[in-house]
């Protein structure tokens, strides 16, 4: 039982540390406090599935956006490039598989292999010809652009199929209506997660807690003490006898990993892949203003901030017109890097620190006085 | 006999080294060696190639030809890891310490690969008595004075114990009993047998070194010899005064 309790105690450790904002046992009762609204929010709050199942999937990308340039300063306006190579990959092996397998193990696992093994290929020769700033950035978004360019002129079905999958061109991979559903299981026995329903929104919901915590652990390891190394100074860094060109690389793999991730559970929750959503200038540009909106340099910041920028997004295309949307979306970009360049959620986590953290200094200072 | 000979191999040489930016040539047939356990200052106007020197030692620049040795060993094509891990330590002008972080947590990335957390509090408390911040581990960066900045800076890099330290500027924006006291440090780490490049501006600081020192003026060595020397030399003073 002690044992138990001390692995406990050390578990919670790992998930705390400088890196990550959030350490005392207030910020954890608010986030459970938050876990439990958002799995009773469907049930007894009326939140529609539906319309939150694109949150959580946005979270995986700016999770994946956070760590690469908010923790290891690798600014890259291609990262949906990854998303939707993940989203194309599940798609197209959920199309050819589905039949025989009956679930969508294979298409969801190469549906982040693929990128990931990708981002390797492209992240070596980046990194090994030691390319930096400002170049990465636009050759991620150039290279984005390209599979945008390409994916769109591959609507003849005679050459461009891959089994019975056709890649469709502008109207996207084809047919829509035999990209699966995420399901588990075998034979008989599978959980499928329909992405317009509560099962789906469950499943995504834990997954991205897993992931969020898994995180943690990992940006408080001494790894996660790298990244920030290698961000605040590469050369530094790499005079302490660091290949600075290989944790760059770990770190760009991991994230096309995580955006890998959120473009199968994007293509499994609407049985679609278009290539100008995944692939296109807004796609990419979105993530990067959730990303710097919420706070790039915190995991939790920059995941709330795309949660939150999504739903402000879908709310404001509902009630007003788009084009009046992305003008909004735009204005709070601009507001944020005045008032608060560090990210919206940042510069309340921070404020919040300092409101509790100065309460506790006063209680204790009472104490020492009242001893 | 053997030992005579490898004591005569400097410990880092350069050879006929060129570096070139664009039409700039900022370091010009530059040959210098160094010997092991030497204390040894570079002094030079600026744009004399001081710090272009430096960072074509640690291998963040290349030179344009030439070769430079580490123990005898060519280390021209090394990468900058590499180098370090061969003995090879260097504090850059600039400060590169972790504002946010408490002075322990700043050694945590110069000392993660050779030692377990676990070692680490007994290792840093060694080496914050040598850079006179002992009893200041807790402590937040951004709270100290800039001098103890530029020490926390030097204690970094000496944490894995390099052969050969550069630093660039050690004493920079100090005042005189800061000043003294780098100095002090300085020569404390080569009497412990760590050889030292200094770069240095401050001409006190670098009797108070009283080192052998060489002078680069326009990327070439101009000469070279004790700070006496040095001091006395009417060429010297001329090139810092322009009339070189």
């Amino acid at each position: 039982m002690k044992e138990q309790r001390g692995m406990a105690l050390r578990l919670f450790g790992l998930l705390n540390g400088p890196q990550t904002m959030g350490r005392g046992y207030f910020f954890w009762i608010g986030f459970l406090i938050i876990i439990t609204v958002a799995y009773v929010a469907p049930t007894h709050l009326g939140i529609k599935p539906y319309k939150v199942n694109e949150f959580l999937v946005s979270g995986f990308l700016a999770a994946s956006l956070s760590l690469l340039w908010g923790y290891c300063g690798i600014l890259s306006l291609g990262q949906a490039a990854f998303f939707g190579i993940g989203g194309y990959t599940f798609g197209i092996l959920g199309i050819n598989m589905w039949d025989d397998n009956g679930n969508t193990h294979i298409a969801l696992l190469s549906g982040v292999a693929l990128p990931t093994l990708f981002a390797a290929f492209i992240g070596s020769i980046m990194f090994f010809a030691r390319l930096k700033g400002v170049y990465i950035a636009i050759l991620m978004l150039v290279l984005s652009l390209l599979f945008e360019t390409f994916m769109l002129q591959t609507a003849d079905p005679e050459v461009y199929s891959i089994g019975k999958a056709l890649l469709g061109g502008s109207n996207g991979l084809r047919p829509a209506s035999d990209i699966p559903n995420l399901s588990f299981g075998w034979g008989e026995a599978v959980a499928e997660f329909n992405g317009r329903r509560i099962g789906f929104y469950y499943f995504v919901l834990t997954l991205l807690i897993v992931v969020y915590l898994s995180l943690r652990i990992l940006l408080n390891s001494s790894f996660g003490y790298l990244l920030v190394a290698v961000r605040e100074d590469p050369d530094r860094t790499e005079t302490f006898g660091y290949d600075v060109r290989l944790i760059q690389l770990g770190v760009f793999c991991i994230a096309a990993a995580l955006a890998g991730l959120a473009g199968s559970l994007d293509t499994a929750r609407i049985n679609r892949v278009d290539p100008e959503l995944v692939f296109g200038v807004s796609a990419n540009i979105m993530v990067v203003i959730w990303v710097s909106v919420g706070g790039r340099k915190d995991l939790t910041a920059a995941i709330l901030g795309a949660i939150s920028l999504e739903w402000l997004f879908l709310w404001l295309t509902t009630t007003g017109s788009p084009e009046y949307a992305t003008i909004v979306m735009g204005a709070i970009l601009v507001f944020v890097m005045l008032i608060a360049p560090e990210g919206i959620f940042i510069f309340v986590g921070q404020w919040l620190g300092k409101l509790f953290s100065s309460k506790v200094g006063r209680q204790s200072e009472d104490q020492d006085t009242n001893v | 006999m053997s030992i005579v000979e490898n004591s005569a191999v400097p410990i880092v040489e350069t050879i006929n080294v060129f570096k070139d930016f664009g039409g700039v040539r900022a370091i010009d047939d530059l040959s210098l060696s160094f010997q092991t356990g030497e204390l040894h200052c570079l002094i030079g106007p600026n744009g004399a190639g001081k710090s272009t020197l430096f960072k074509l030692l640690m291998g963040t620049e290349r030179p344009t030809s030439g070769t430079i040795h580490l123990n005898g060993e060519d280390i021209t094509k090394s990468q900058p890891f590499e180098r370090a891990r061969k003995g090879l330590g260097i504090k850059f002008q600039n400060m590169q310490v972790y504002q946010e972080l408490s002075v322990f947590q700043n050694f945590f990335v110069p000392l993660r690969r050779h030692y377990k957390p676990i070692e680490m509090p007994e290792i840093v408390d060694g080496l914050l008595r040598r850079i006179h911040l002992a009893g200041l581990e807790g402590e937040v960066v951004k709270n100290l004075s800039h001098g103890q900045q530029q020490w926390l800076s030097i204690g970094m890099s000496i944490a894995l114990e390099p052969t050969v330290l550069l630093l660039d500027e050690p004493a920079a924006g100090m005042g005189p009993d800061e000043t003294a006291s780098t100095a002090e440090i300085i020569r404390s780490l080569n009497a412990g047998g760590m050889t030292i490049i200094v770069i240095e501006h401050d001409m006190n600081f670098i009797r108070n070194l009283n080192s052998c020192t060489s002078v680069l003026h326009l990327g070439s060595l101009f000469t070279q010899g004790s700070y006496q020397e040095i001091e006395n030399n009417e060429d010297v003073r001329n090139i810092y005064l322009g009339k070189g």
